[in-house]
């Protein structure tokens, strides 16, 4: 008996093994896809996860673009390309304004096709533009920005659409239809959307223009394979692209992306820290970034900025912000957190070469930012508010503690460590300041648009690159939703709203009706900037620099200083110029 | 041996056993709701909060929110939530990622367990041989006196938790040499399935978290082996043998090492229920995919739904391997009855 | 002449005979043991030298961006090859905080939360396995039933959703939720050795002369326990620091003060290995690794002295 006891146990631990390996679960992406070399696969760095992999409607919110399907599937109107300042006709020919600009009419390219073979035409541009404008329940900044805007849609022919604005809009075309930044007006194919409830559509599978079209993709990666097809090769465009296939893997984390560069599983990578990107390069000098040496990093169009909360108290008193601004210190962010590779933002502007009359204005009139703390200037301002310090070295008022909670989005490292280090600062000036991680999806799909934080860290003064208005405009009150709804387009989340605030918009809503490169733009900026400097409603703080990693084990022709033929950000709409000018490497493993 | 004619388990005893069994889960699974209900904010009606801001794009998002909250019975009585949340950890109804939304926490925890019980079952099972070989090699007379002064000496690794052997090897045969992938637990870019290249990929994944397990854990087993070994050295039936002239090596196998490992067993599969924490740290740190990395997403994400089934979980999976043992221990162990003192 | 000789030899003699005797006294004494002395000397030492450091050395380096960054420990150099300062001869790491420092306040931290959580336990075990092995009956089914319950229980788990839900909590804080957690297992081995000793000699001595139940318990029996409660001490102890180890690691527990598991957080989250800044992450975990030794030789040689028999061996 005892001998079958052991026999049992022994035999019950064999299943337990062979269960345990069955279990591995083998549920794979891959299956299906026929087999192709990884000499003729390029491997992009997706930064988040897929969590609505059969889910393609852009209009709502998730991962529904950056994953490849601006940069591979649906192709841009026009792209705005930060190398020459120049708007590149790609489904678009030309977009012309009348001279008030408020009527544009824009031209598109003959013989464009959908990936199923009907034809790309103004159909699918007029049915796209009328959703947007027709629907509630969109939340993608690019349609809501396009809705505030258009008044109009008309068909002209088969190739010509016009569209009235509301208001005059000189930058309507880069702003709507030029990848400005990260994405744009994407044209939905008419012959598959008719008739879907906008909200609720999941667009599954999809299908689009470009080159590539989808494959499969689960949390963690989305495959695409070229459409030999394409009708840019056939109507001349542009040749195919060389890579067969594109996919985009959820690398998770600096460390991974690291490792998966140095052993040349990885094309393209986003953001590595300074340090992490020099070791990598000492072990694979076939990794590149930006730059060939110090810094190595390419200035983001979005400069970092600490967003406040104007209804919540303290901070709903401008001189408690600004108490705030002195305590920043710009400098030790760079050191720390960029580790020297970026600079201290003068105002809120990106420091790029465009931009330089307007930042001048600002900077003219007094309004440049300082590079490190005031902290005497901090002090005297909360002491004048009725606080004192308590003998923990926290600012105290009626028994209530000076406290902060600051608000980091967990997707970066860069995010975390420079909300670390403002919570440190801020700590050691009397506030107690909390860092709060928060999740990627809830960040941008709730807190922010709500409103529900008291500070938090993020780039919401982006936008423009080469004119001040599109940047400007998103702290005036043209469209203040109450706290608890959402701010549309993620504009003025801080619900800034003084008098302050009507002065400040009056002057930028002037900014906007003058054409671009209008002489009298930088001093109205400059006029609306004191403002900003007076209420503080948001504190910009460094320019964003971004070590992007290119490994030219594989494939070659990546934008580079020293071949800046597009801005080199993968996750944008513009990647569309990057993937036809890559090439095998030769020689290559 | 000891005349033993029946090995059914005695009701009574199953029942103890049983009952300490559920006890264990239930205690645990209340303290896990308590706690939440401690803090001003209730992370459960916070979660559904996020949720339902960020789940205009999920089909049917709405149906699932107000499942969830019947489910939860936010407006319910207290007894009544707490009832609701006993009835859907019976069923395993973890509730639907924050994160990952709307995915069940049930589905993320099914993905990732079978990664934390392959690693763990590998590890422990080498630990336990190494050890014990260890431990009986030290025990026996005829071991060189090298091997006598080398063994105890690498004894001392028992004292330091598996993350930090996890470190040092990730450091030595990742970073520097380059012999094993740093994290993960299989290539990017290999298919999952019965194939040759998922196999080799997922041993080279899972080597270096095995061996940092191991290298910390085999000597717990030398030790326990040692003991057992002297003791029964001294037992009659061995001093029979040595006077019978039997080879030593004959006698090692045949007598000392079968006689000794019986306890060894036992202390095995209670192992097994205490490794399950610190194996969960060893795979944070090398992002393997079992629960340590979803918890540690989850911290992160600030999942809490992920948080508390993986904890549960993770809970049940000790108690059960103590249960298991209490079960077993007297087939294995011919000298120990059930319900009998040990 | 002799006789100053004479007795100037015995006293020498006799000098040399005390001191052997002191030294066969010291090797006799089962607190004495090699083990022992080498474990308590190892904790010592790291107490001392975070209470001198804290002296010596400027705690305030521990704060982010009080230190260059990226600093190799004196002798060594870093990618960049920028050799170590003697301003910072450990080193620092990559948000400029000073490697020495974090040690000096980081280590006597951790061994803080393991002690704080292990007097807790043990009180509340001292007093739940007296009055089960003592009173026994109900209380005592209840007592064991709890202690066997709640042994199986993962604290690590338990305190990550205590994290997670409540938010940020400080040492003492940790060490008292850890304690929680550290009681059971004192609690079933004085109650063990509790219900041996109950029917021994001289309990049942104090009995007959009329002594008080606490008297008994607390005058009579604890003093026999005493080696076995200083092992279980050291025992729950280490749990506890490996358990705080294990939560901070996480990224959980305090957060602004230094812990040696908190700075290895940091470190594998900078990818410290990839950067080759081994100082970063192996000075703490040599440290800490340190310190488990010396735990571990304690609880050994408290273990010989509750046990003679494994003197011999």
């Amino acid at each position: 008996m005892g001998r079958r006891g052991k026999q049992l146990v022994l035999g019950a631990l064999g299943v337990a093994v062979l269960l345990a390996l069955i279990a591995i679960p083998y549920r794979d992406p891959m299956s299906g896809d026929a087999p192709i070399a990884r000499e003729d696969t390029v491997i992009f760095d997706l930064d988040r996860s897929i969590k609505n992999p059969r889910n393609f409607n852009w209009l709502t919110p998730g991962v529904k673009r950056l994953h490849g399907a601006h940069q591979a599937m649906w192709e841009p109107l026009f792209v705005l390309n930060y190398a020459n300042g120049e708007l590149e006709p790609w489904l678009g020919l030309s977009i012309e304004s009348n001279a008030s600009h408020d009527v544009w009419t824009l031209v598109l390219r003959q013989g464009v096709e959908w990936s199923d073979g009907e034809a790309f035409d103004a159909d699918d541009v007029e049915f796209t533009a009328r959703m947007l404008m027709d629907s509630d329940a969109i939340s993608a900044r690019e349609a809501i920005r396009f809705k505030a805007q258009v008044d109009d849609v008309e068909k002209i022919d088969s190739h010509t659409i016009q569209f009235r604005l509301k208001q005059p809009n000189p930058g309507f075309h880069i702003e709507n239809f030029g990848v400005l930044n990260f994405s744009s007006f994407l044209v939905m194919p008419e012959h598959i959307w008719r008739g879907q409830t906008v909200g609720s559509f999941d667009f599954f599978p999809p299908i689009g223009t470009g080159p590539y079209t989808f494959s499969s993709a689960t949390s963690q990666r989305a495959i695409w394979d070229r459409d030999d097809n394409w009708w840019g090769a056939r109507a001349g465009f542009l040749e195919l692209p060389a890579p067969k296939r594109l996919v985009w893997i959820e690398t998770g984390g600096q460390e991974n992306r690291a490792q998966l560069l140095r052993s040349n599983q990885l094309d393209a990578g986003q953001h590595l820290a300074l340090g992490i990107f020099e070791a990598i390069q000492a072990r694979n000098p076939n990794v590149v970034s930006w730059h060939d040496g110090f810094p190595y990093s390419w200035t983001d169009p979005c400069p970092r900025q600490l967003e406040i909360n104007a209804t919540v108290e303290p901070w709903d008193n401008p001189a408690m912000r600004k108490a705030i601004a002195h305590i920043v210190d710009r400098q030790q962010i760079i050191d720390i957190v960029y580790e020297g590779s970026t600079v201290p933002s003068k105002t809120m502007f990106v420091q790029y070469g465009a931009m330089q009359p307007f930042i001048d204005a600002v900077v003219d009139a007094g309004y440049e930012l300082p590079t490190r703390a005031n902290l005497e200037a901090a002090h005297a301002i909360i002491e004048d508010n009725g606080y004192s310090m308590g003998d923990d070295g926290t600012y105290v008022k009626d028994g209530v503690p000076l406290t902060t909670r600051i608000l980091a989005n967990t997707a970066s490292a860069e995010t975390t460590g420079t909300v670390d280090l403002l919570v440190e600062q801020l700590q050691r000036a009397g506030i107690d300041a909390r860092s709060v991680p928060v999740e990627d999806g809830v960040f941008w799909g709730e807190v922010i648009p709500l409103g529900d934080y008291e500070m938090s860290y993020s780039w919401l003064s982006c936008g423009s690159v080469n004119e001040p208005w599109a940047s400007m405009v998103r702290y005036t009150n043209n469209s203040m939703a109450p706290i608890g709804e959402r701010a549309p387009g993620y504009n003025n989340t801080g619900r800034w709203d003084t008098d302050a605030t009507d002065r400040y918009t009056a002057v930028v809503n002037r900014i906007g009706q003058l054409s671009l490169g209008d002489p009298q733009i930088p001093g109205l900026v400059a006029e609306a900037y004191r403002e900003l400097d007076a209420e503080t409603p948001f504190i910009p703080l460094v320019q964003a620099a971004k070590v992007l990693s290119f490994n030219e084990t594989h494939w070659t022709g990546w934008p580079r200083a020293n071949d800046f033929y597009v801005h080199p950000m993968h996750w944008w709409n513009s990647t569309h110029l990057i993937i036809h000018q890559l090439e095998k490497a030769d020689g290559g493993p | 041996m000891s005349g033993g004619t029946t090995k059914a388990i005695p009701v009574e005893y199953l029942f103890n056993r049983l009952l300490t069994f559920f006890l264990t889960v239930f205690i645990a699974a209340s303290i896990i709701w308590l706690i939440p209900r401690l803090s001003p904010i209730d992370p459960a009606e916070a979660m559904l909060g996020r949720m339902a801001a960020g789940a205009g794009f999920v089909e049917n998002a709405d149906q699932i929110l107000a499942d969830l909250r019947t489910q939860f019975g936010l407006d319910e009585p207290l007894w009544k939530q707490y009832l609701a949340y006993l009835k859907s950890l019976a069923v395993f109804d973890f509730g639907v990622s924050v994160a990952n939304f709307p995915t069940p926490v049930a589905q993320m925890l099914a993905a990732a367990l079978p990664w934390t019980i392959g690693l763990m079952i590998v590890s422990v099972v080498i630990a336990f041989i190494i050890g014990n070989a260890a431990g009986a090699f030290m025990a026996w007379q005829e071991t060189p006196k090298t091997w006598k002064v080398v063994i105890p000496a690498a004894m001392i690794f028992t004292s330091i938790p598996p993350i930090l052997s996890g470190l040092l090897l990730m450091w030595l045969f990742s970073a520097q040499l380059g012999w094993f992938p740093l994290t993960g637990s299989y290539g990017l870019f290999v298919t999952p399935g019965w194939n040759w290249e998922f196999i080799y990929s997922v041993i080279e994944h899972g080597a270096l978290p095995a061996l940092s397990i191991v290298v910390v854990t085999f000597g717990f087993w030398a030790l326990g082996m040692r003991g057992l070994m002297t003791t029964v050295q001294s037992e009659d039936y061995v001093q029979l043998a040595k006077a019978k002239g039997l080879r030593p090596r004959y006698i090692l196998y045949r007598y000392m090492i079968r006689n000794a490992i019986l306890p060894q067993v036992t202390a095995f599969a209670l192992k097994i229920g205490l490794l399950v924490t610190g194996q969960i740290l060893v795979e944070r740190i090398f992002s393997y995919n079992g629960m340590g990395k979803l918890i540690y997403d989850a911290i992160l994400n600030q999942d809490f739904a992920v948080i508390q089934g993986a904890s549960y979980v993770v809970i049940l999976m000790t108690a059960a391997s103590v249960l298991l043992v209490d079960l077993l221990y007297p087939f294995i162990d011919p000298r120990i009855r059930h319900g009998g003192g040990r | 002449m002799t006789a100053t000789a004479n007795t100037a030899m015995s006293k020498a003699e006799e000098r040399e005979a005390r001191r052997r005797a002191k030294r066969l006294k010291r090797f006799d004494s089962p607190w004495m043991n090699p083990k022992l002395l080498w474990g308590a000397g190892i904790l010592i030492g790291i107490l001392l030298f975070g209470f001198f450091g804290r002296l010596l050395w400027d705690p305030e380096l521990v704060f982010i961006g009080s230190a260059p960054l990226n600093l190799p420990p004196l002798g060594f150099e870093n990618l960049r090859g920028d050799g170590g300062s003697t301003a910072h001869p450990l080193g620092t790491q990559s948000s400029g905080r000073d490697i020495l420092a974090l040690l000096i306040v980081g280590a006597p931290n951790t061994l803080f939360i393991g002690v704080i959580a292990s007097l807790i336990g043990m009180a509340i075990g001292i007093v739940l396995g007296f009055s089960a092995g003592f009173i026994g009956g109900r209380t005592d089914d209840v007592i064991r039933v709890i202690a066997d319950v709640m042994i199986t229980i993962p604290p690590l788990m338990v305190l990550i959703v205590f994290q997670t839900s409540i938010g940020e909590i400080g040492i003492v804080m940790m060490g008292v939720l850890l304690s929680g957690f550290m009681w059971q297992s004192p609690t079933r081995l004085i109650r063990a050795q509790v219900l041996s000793m109950r029917e021994s000699g001289y309990v049942r001595m104090a009995r007959l002369s009329g002594a008080s139940t606490f008297d008994i318990m607390f005058k009579e029996m604890l003093p026999n326990l005493v080696p076995y409660l200083f092992g279980s001490f050291i025992a729950i102890a280490t749990t506890a620091i490996v358990t705080a180890v294990g939560l901070e690691t996480l990224g959980l527990g305090p957060q602004r003060v230094p812990t040696l598991g908190r700075v290895i957080y940091e470190a594998i989250d900078s990818a410290a290995l990839l950067r080759n800044m081994w100082w970063w992450w192996g000075i703490p975990t040599a440290l800490l690794a340190t310190m488990f030794i010396g735990l571990l030789l304690v609880n050994l040689g408290l273990d010989e002295v509750a046990n003679p028999k494994l003197r011999k061996v």
